[in-house]
């Protein structure tokens, strides 16, 4: 799947732009602040409906304007267009699918596939638990809409029990710990299945992580998804997490808090059965990262039966010679991808195939040059 | 902008309702106020008796015009089976499928801590006191399939089996966040037909 034209109204610093892309390698150029990474920015708006950086709907809109819109062409199978339209006086985004507008985001989330590599990776590797869990429901959501689902529901759950937690631990009452019972069971039954995707997914993931990272790096050196959870073996995840919702049980009442399933799992990456957060160097993380997103890229490539856009925002800045040479090997061989710099002079390490497409960006404008 | 007063007291009642904006009450209220007098009175006398005249089942607290529903009244519904359901407009959507032939109690909603909906605030004690009579051989939980269908389901057949009575549930061939309501008959007639016991 391909994105064949973009456009864009007061977004951000775009006023008005219009933009045809090559179905190969799109390279991005301008300086800092120039409405380079925008164009990312519209591009997965269009793809997820949501903001690449997690920026509000409002700070994209242009300044002295009350809307942005944008618009895109894919290619596939067939031709769709898919529509982002953002009215900042009632605060309200629209989606439209070929015209026709889309209430439920899931309707859209797959249909055009879309991996990124940005600055704010670095806290998949880097930061909290939580980071390593929205990276990895990402991109079983991705592939799966009944993970997806599953995944919302689990979420609902979870407020609605702490709820009931919350009015125990005021006055504790008999039947409310029947009702607390029924939402009990309720968790461990949606938390089983996110589990049991969430193990297979792994597995699997590995790998494509394995594959990826010996693309990158010159020596050998072996990555690893360890999954912790409240059970290694999936025949027991049930059973475990039974036992482990009882015995956390006064401190749950104690503290009115959800304290037993996979919303507090982690993901352990390794390098040569070293933790990475532990003994990782810098360059290693970096590596590491930009990992996962490949692998996350032919995983679901591999799922979908489709390929993803990939979307880099200013990642050679920080990489050697030796790594962004890998890279652009990859690049080239991927599909289509959308990659912001800021430096001119890097372009030749890219070794740019004759299909490729050089946009520069400067103040919000843009000018193809080739 | 000057609006005659009981036009424009019409039209703040008429935007009240569901999904009818301003520009819509506005529209209705002007051909009300158009229309011949028996029609507005026909619609004033209509609306009244929907108020006055229709109460809720004392049994099962479906929609009725007198203490008793039409389905409690009865005499060919099986009396051993009650179906329950959240509101009254999946007695309605069930009985269009010609699947069953039981009767229902209307819990009123289900359990929904977030929005301040316990067990108190539905109609859980008075299911309990109707299962006490002998007649009644199985209960089937007709909730939607969501978060919040689910829980409750789960909590009735705990406190119903702890009744030592057979409850059943059916099946989730409904669309995942599609209100019973909204089902077309067929998917729910099948539901019907491949219920489990829990
Ligand atoms: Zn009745």
């Amino acid at each position: 799947m391909v994105l064949k034209q973009l456009e864009l109204q007061n977004f951000r610093l775009h006023k008005n732009t219009s933009l045809n892309f090559s179905d190969k390698l799109n390279l991005i150029i301008g300086g800092n602040g120039q409405g380079k990474t925008t164009i990312l920015e519209a591009i997965y708006y269009l793809c997820t409906t949501k903001n690449l950086i997690l920026a509000s709907e409002s700070d994209v809109v242009s300044l002295n304007e009350n809307f942005f819109d944008t618009k895109g062409n894919f290619a596939d199978l067939t031709n769709d267009e898919s529509r982002v339209f953002y009215d900042s006086t009632k605060n309200k985004k629209s989606v439209f699918l070929n015209d026709k507008q889309i209430t439920n985001s899931a309707e859209i989330i797959g249909k055009f596939p879309i991996v990124s590599l940005i600055q704010s990776d670095h806290a998949i590797t880097l930061g909290a638990p939580a980071d390593r869990r929205k990276f990895v429901d990402s991109v079983i959501s991705q592939v799966s809409k009944t993970y997806l689902e599953i995944l919302i529901e689990y979420n609902k759950i979870l407020r609605q029990r702490s709820v009931i937690l919350w009015k125990l631990k005021e006055n504790y009452d008999k039947n409310l710990l029947d009702e607390l019972d029924a939402w009990t069971v309720s968790l461990i039954n949606a938390g089983t299945e996110i589990i049991k995707y969430r193990i297979s997914f792994v597995n699997d993931f590995n790998k494509y992580l394995l594959k990826s990272y010996s693309q990158i790096v010159e020596n050998l050196e072996t990555p690893k998804i360890i999954y912790n959870t409240v059970s290694e073996n999936i025949d027991s995840i049930k059973e475990n997490f039974i036992d482990n919702i009882n015995s956390a049980h006064n401190d749950e009442l104690r503290r009115a808090m959800n304290l037993v399933g996979p919303h507090r799992d982690d993901f352990l990456f390794f390098i040569n059965d070293l933790e990475l957060k532990r003994f990782g160097s810098q360059g290693q993380h970096k590596t590491f990262q930009i990992a996962l997103r490949f692998g996350q890229f032919y995983y679901i490539k591999d799922k979908l039966g489709k390929t993803p856009i990939f979307l880099m925002d200013d990642v050679f800045g920080e990489l050697d010679t030796y790594r962004s040479e890998k890279i652009s090997q990859h690049l080239n061989e991927i599909g289509q991808s959308f990659i912001t710099m800021t430096d001119f002079s890097r372009v030749e390490e890219l070794n740019l195939s004759k299909e490729s497409n050089i946009i520069k960006v400067e103040n919000g404008k843009t000018k193809i040059i080739n | 902008m000057l609006i005659a007063e009981p036009l424009q007291k019409a039209i703040d009642e008429l935007s009240k309702l569901p999904s009818i904006g301003k520009k819509t009450a506005q529209r209705l209220a002007i051909h009300i106020l158009k229309d011949d007098k028996e029609s507005v009175e026909s619609l004033i006398n209509s609306l009244r008796d929907l108020k006055e005249k229709i109460k809720l089942c004392n049994e099962c607290f479906n929609i009725a015009t007198e203490d008793k529903c039409d389905v409690c009244k009865s005499n060919k519904r099986d009396r051993s089976i009650i179906c329950v359901v959240e509101d009254p407009s999946d007695v309605i959507s069930i009985e269009k499928t010609n699947e069953y032939n039981g009767l229902y109690h209307v819990l009123g909603g289900v359990l929904n801590p977030l929005a301040g909906v316990t067990v108190e605030k539905l109609k859980i004690k008075e299911l309990l006191e109707r299962v006490k009579n002998e007649e009644v051989k199985e209960i089937i939980l007709a909730l939607n399939p969501d978060a919040e269908g689910d829980a409750t389901s789960l909590y009735l057949t705990k406190i119903l089996k702890e009744a030592h009575i057979k409850v059943t549930r059916i099946a989730r061939g409904l669309p995942i966040g599609g209100d019973l309501e909204f089902a077309d008959s067929a998917t729910i007639g099948r539901a019907f037909i491949g219920r489990i016991e829990l």
